[in-house]
């Protein structure tokens, strides 16, 4: 989904589940790439990301998605 | 609706692309219309003797209506433009119909869905992220 989703040049194989998402050593996301990945995240996983404060925690890594997704029952 | 509902978009009246709104369900949806006339001065260069109406004209139209959605007294730039198409081409003597859905936002950044129609015809539609500036 984050590949796809945010046109990335990096291929999936890649992306370690801890690399950072928005740091610039990471995969240097930006605010609107968040916004694409809240609204893929309700769209695909049916998980609801409130405000920016959760979205900060949530969209460190591929890993703080993963249990993000479990805690809310729907992994 | 008491006031002007066209009031609260910051654009000067020579950079407005909506005349007029037509539904309103605040922070939701809004349907607006735009007429296009011959006198259009937009239309005099695009193109001479053959007028009609620049895309980039009608995304602006699109983010002006979706702009509609935010709340009082906030001004927003546009953040993102995403698959847009032109399906028809909007000549003078048309009357746009457009409709702004909002998808979702994070922190000063909200998504629409929009989409523009003449006579029940759909001639341009995208999805566009505005963000807010004040």
């Amino acid at each position: 989904m984050l590949a796809t989703r945010l046109k990335l040049a990096k291929a999936v194989d890649e992306i370690a589940d801890d690399t950072p998402l928005f740091a610039p050593a990471g995969l240097g996301l930006d605010s609107i790439d968040a916004l694409e990945l809240v609204l893929g995240l309700e769209k695909e996983f049916g998980v609801v990301v409130e405000d920016r404060a959760v979205a900060v925690r949530v969209l460190t890594s591929i890993r703080t998605i993963a249990e993000f997704i479990q805690s809310q029952g729907k992994g | 609706m008491t006031s002007d509902p066209l009031g609260r978009l910051p654009h000067g009246i020579a950079f407005r692309f909506v005349d007029r709104v037509l539904e309103m369900t605040p922070a939701t949806r809004v349907v607006a219309l735009k007429n296009v006339t011959v006198d259009d001065p937009h239309l005099q260069g695009h193109f001479p003797g053959n007028p009609l109406v620049p895309g980039v004209l009608l995304v602006e139209a699109m983010a002006q209506t979706a702009g509609l959605l935010l709340a009082e007294g906030s001004s927003a730039v546009l953040a993102q433009i995403r698959d847009a198409r032109f399906r028809r081409p909007v000549v003078p003597g048309d009357q746009v119909r457009i409709e702004a859905e909002r998808l979702g936002g994070l922190g000063g950044l909200h998504r629409f869905g929009v989409k523009a129609s003449v006579d029940g015809a759909l001639v341009a539609e995208a999805e566009i992220v505005l963000a807010e500036t004040s």
